[in-house]
C-alpha cells in the first residue's frame, strides 16, 4: 500500500525546510561575509552579502590580537575535559536516577530541579570564594570543575530520559542469561545509549565552549582566559566594537565546533538507527 | 571488548587534560608581591582596548620598569565587558590587582563599600592643580580622591561640510554653537531624502544627563542614599528639544534614534544625514574609517543657556586599599599621568585628558587633525555633574530613565509623563 504525498504538499515541505535553513545560516552567512569586508565596506550603507573587495587583514588582525589562538587551546581544553567529565559521571547516574526506586530517587530529582533555580550571578562569589580557599580560583581545573557542576544536572536530567525509554526487559533478559549487572550495563545499555551519550556530550561541549560569565569572573590572568573572553574584547567602552576582526575571530571560534559535531552528528544518528527491540 | 578500549582511551585522555589544566595555573592572584631579587611587583588592571592604546600603556609601562627595578609593573589585560562583576568578586574574593583602570560613574560604588584607598595626599601637586575642579569632584567621595580621572569624552556635532555648504550655511566657526544653530542648519539640510541629523540615541540616558548640564539640569541633588530627584524645566529641555527636531521639525532621521552611534556613522559617511551627534571620540575614527574625499569637520561645542557645559566621567585610575603597595601604586600613576605620557594614551584612544599639560601634547600629536582643536575645546567645559554622587544611580538608568526617555524619544509618552516616570521610579527604587 502507497500513500503518496500530494505535489503541494511536497513543494510546501521543502520551502520551509529552505525558509527554516535561510532563517538559521544568514546570520552566519552575514558573519562570513562581513569577516572579509574592508573597514570602509563595513561602515557603507551598502547591503551586500558578497564583499566588493575580498580584505583578508581581519583574520591576520584577529590572529595577532588579543591572544585569539591561545585563548583557542584554553577553550578546547577546557570544553573537551568538562565534555568527558559530565559525560563519565552523568552515565551511571543517570542509569541509577532512572532505575532506582524509592526516596533516593526523589531526592535525586528535586536537587536536580533545584539546582537549576539559582540564577548564576546569585552564587558567584560563593563561588569565587569556595575555589579560592582551595587554591582553584584562576586555574583551567576549577573552571572546568564549575561548568561540570552547572552542567551535570541537566544532563543527568537529559540522559535519565534515554535510560528509561531503553525497556526494561531487555536487562531483564540479560539477566536470565546469567549476565552480571556490570556486563548488562557494558554490552546492553551503553550502546542504546549511544545517541544520548553524543547528545550530551555535544550539549556540554557547547556550553563550556561558548560560557563568558564564570571564566571572566573567575580566570585572573590573561594567558587563561578562553575565547569568549578574548572575542570580547573587541569590544571596547562606549560601544565601539571592531567588527571586522571580531566577526574573523567569531567565524574562527566556530570552527572547532563544528568539527566535533561533524564527528559526532555520525555517531549521533548511527545510535538513533541501532534498534534494540524488533517488531 | 573495542568498546571498553574506547572507554579507557577517553578516561585516559580526560586525566590527561584534567593534569594539563591544573598546571595550567595563573599568575594574577592575590594582587602584586615581592619577587627574590626584592623587587616589588605592582599589578595594573588596564581595560585598554584598542591597539594603538594597549601600545601606548605598554610603552609607559616599559618606560617605568626601565626606570625602576624595585618597583616593577605588571599588567593585566582585561576588557570592558563584565568589568564591574569581575571587580565587585575580586575585592570580595580579596583578589583584587594594586592597580584598577575603570570609569568614575562606576568605580565610585567601591569607594563607598571602602574597597578604594584614599589618595587625596599621594597625587603630585602639580597635577593636582592641572586638572579641573569639576573633573576632581567627579572622583571625590566623602571629601576623598580615590581616583586619578584620566581621559574623557564629550558629545560633539559631526557635520557633512559640502551638505551644509550646498544648503547654503558656513561652517560655523565661533567658540560655541547653541541649539538653536543647530535646529536651522538641521532644517536646511533636510531634504530629498536627507535628514539634517542622525542621533544614535539607543541608550538615550547619558546624552540626556550629560547635555542637560547646559541647561542646568542637574537632576539630582544631595549625596549617597539621600540624593533626591527633580525633573523640571531645566532638566527636559533637551530631550524636549530632541523631540521637537524629530517630530515637529522632522530633521532627526528616525530609525536613528533607534541605534548605537556607531551605528549611525555609515548613514553620515553615506550621506543620509548631514550631521551627528557622537562621542568626541568619533573624531579618530571618522578620520580613519570615512570614504576618501569625504569633506567633514567638527562643529563647535553645543552651547546651553548655562553655556557649553557637559558632565564629565572620566576613565579612572584606582589603588586597591588592601594593596600592600599604596604608595608605589600612587607614584606609578603620577608617571602614568605625566603630561606626555596621558597625551600618548588620549591621543591613541581618541579622548580628551583631564590635564592642561596633556591636552597642549595632545594638540602637537593630532596636530594634522582638525577636528582634535573643537574635541578639546569641547573638554573645557566638563564638570563633575551630581548624579555620579548618588547611590543606586546605576539601577535607576537602567531601570526607569533608559526605558522612560526611549519611549519619549518614540513619541509614545508626553513630557509631563516622562517627568513622571523619571521622578516616581527614582522614588520606588530609593525607597
Amino acid at each position: 500500500m502507497t500513500n503518496r504525498r500530494p505535489w503541494y504538499a511536497t513543494v510546501l515541505m521543502y520551502t520551509a525546510l529552505a525558509a527554516f535553513l535561510l532563517f538559521l545560516g544568514f546570520p552566519l552567512l552575514w558573519l562570513l561575509s562581513a569577516s572579509f569586508k574592508s573597514t570602509g565596506e563595513l561602515n557603507s550603507l551598502a547591503v551586500n552579502l558578497i564583499p566588493a573587495e575580498w580584505d583578508f587583514t581581519n583574520y591576520t588582525s584577529a590572529l595577532e590580537r588579543q591572544n585569539l589562538l591561545p585563548a583557542a587551546g584554553n577553550s578546547l581544553l577546557v570544553s573537551i575535559a568538562t565534555m568527558i567529565i559530565t559525560v563519565l559521571l552523568s552515565m551511571p547516574m543517570a542509569y541509577a536516577l532512572a532505575r532506582l526506586k524509592g526516596r533516593l530517587r526523589a531526592a535525586g530529582t528535586v536537587w536536580i530541579l533545584t539546582s537549576q533555580v539559582f540564577p548564576t550571578i546569585l552564587i558567584i562569589i560563593p563561588l569565587f570564594l569556595v575555589l579560592r580557599s582551595i587554591n582553584l580560583n584562576d586555574t583551567l581545573f576549577g573552571l572546568i570543575l564549575v561548568y561540570v557542576t552547572f552542567t551535570l544536572p541537566f544532563t543527568l536530567w537529559m540522559l535519565q530520559g534515554y535510560v528509561a525509554a531503553i525497556p526494561a526487559e531487555l536487562e531483564e533478559a540479560g539477566e536470565m542469561d546469567g549476565a552480571s549487572r556490570i556486563t548488562i550495563l557494558r554490552t546492553i545499555i551503553l550502546p542504546l545509549l549511544a545517541p544520548g551519550l553524543v547528545a550530551t556530550a555535544m550539549f556540554t561541549f557547547v556550553s563550556a565552549w561558548n560560557e563568558f560569565f564564570l571564566a571572566l569572573v573567575l580566570l585572573q590572568s590573561p594567558e587563561l582566559y578562553t575565547l569568549p573572553i578574548a572575542l570580547r574584547s573587541f569590544l571596547g567602552a562606549e560601544g565601539q566594537t571592531q567588527l571586522g576582526p571580531l566577526a574573523a575571530g567569531a567565524i574562527l571560534a566556530t570552527i572547532p565546533s563544528l568539527i566535533i559535531f561533524g564527528i559526532l552528528q555520525k555517531k549521533l544518528t548511527g545510535g538513533m538507527l541501532a534498534g534494540a527491540v524488533k517488531g | 571488548m573495542k568498546s571498553i578500549r574506547g572507554i579507557g582511551a577517553i578516561a585516559f585522555a580526560g586525566v590527561a587534560i584534567l593534569a594539563l589544566s591544573s598546571c595550567a595555573q595563573g599568575s594574577a592572584s592575590n594582587g602584586g608581591g615581592d619577587g627574590e631579587d626584592g623587587a616589588i611587583t605592582l599589578e595594573f588592571q588596564s581595560l585598554s582596548d584598542q591597539p594603538a592604546t594597549q601600545a601606548a600603556v605598554k610603552s609607559i609601562v616599559d618606560d617605568w620598569n626601565a626606570e625602576n627595578p624595585d618597583v616593577q609593573v605588571e599588567i593585566v589585560q582585561a576588557g570592558w565587558d563584565g568589568t564591574f562583576d569581575k571587580l565587585i568578586t575580586q575585592f570580595t574574593g580579596g583578589t583584587a590587582p594594586d592597580i584598577i583602570h575603570y570609569e568614575a560613574s562606576s568605580i565610585v560604588s567601591f569607594a563607598a563599600d571602602g574597597y578604594l584607598a584614599d589618595l587625596t595626599d599621594l597625587i603630585d601637586e602639580e597635577l593636582k592643580s592641572d586638572i579641573s575642579e569639576g573633573i576632581w569632584e567627579s572622583v571625590t567621595h566623602d571629601d576623598q580622591i580615590i581616583a586619578y580621572p584620566s581621559t574623557l569624552q564629550s558629545y560633539m556635532v559631526f557635520a557633512n561640510a559640502d551638505l551644509l555648504e550646498a544648503a547654503g550655511f558656513e561652517i560655523p566657526s565661533g567658540d560655541t554653537m547653541t541649539w538653536e544653530q543647530l535646529q536651522e542648519i538641521a532644517k536646511a539640510t533636510t531634504a530629498g531624502g536627507t535628514y539634517g541629523v542622525g542621533w544614535g540615541l539607543a541608550s538615550p540616558t547619558a546624552t540626556m544627563m550629560s547635555l542637560s548640564l547646559g541647561f542646568d539640569g542637574g537632576y539630582f541633588s544631595g549625596e549617597g542614599a539621600d540624593a533626591s530627584i527633580e525633573v523640571g524645566e531645566n532638566e527636559l529641555a533637551v530631550p524636549e528639544l530632541i523631540h521637537e527636531m524629530a517630530y515637529t521639525d522632522k530633521t532627526i532621521e528616525p530609525t536613528s534614534l533607534t541605534q548605537s552611534g556607531s551605528d549611525v556613522l555609515a548613514s553620515f559617511y553615506g550621506g543620509k544625514v548631514a550631521m551627528t551627534v557622537q562621542g568626541s571620540f568619533q573624531a579618530t575614527n571618522i578620520a580613519n574609517d570615512a570614504p576618501e574625499g569625504f569633506n567633514w569637520v567638527a562643529l563647535p561645542p553645543l552651547e546651553g543657556s548655562e553655556g557649553a557645559v557637559q558632565a564629565a566621567n572620566p576613565q579612572t585610575y584606582s589603588v586597591n586599599i588592601d594593596s600592600e603597595y599604596v604608595e608605589e601604586s600612587a607614584d606609578f600613576l603620577n608617571f602614568l599621568m605625566s603630561g606626555d605620557n596621558l597625551a600618548e594614551i588620549a591621543y591613541a584612544d581618541a579622548l580628551i585628558p583631564s590635564s592642561g599639560a596633556a591636552r597642549t601634547a595632545v594638540e602637537e600629536l593630532a596636530a594634522d587633525n582638525p577636528a582634535w582643536t573643537q574635541v578639546l575645546a569641547s573638554g573645557e567645559g566638563l564638570v563633575g555633574p551630581p548624579f555620579l554622587k548618588v547611590e543606586k544611580y546605576t539601577e535607576w538608568k537602567d531601570t526607569v530613565a533608559t526605558p522612560a526617555f526611549q519611549q519619549y524619544l518614540a513619541d509614545q509618552i508626553t513630557s509631563e509623563q516622562l517627568a513622571t516616570q523619571l521622578s516616581d521610579g527614582w522614588a520606588d527604587i530609593a525607597g
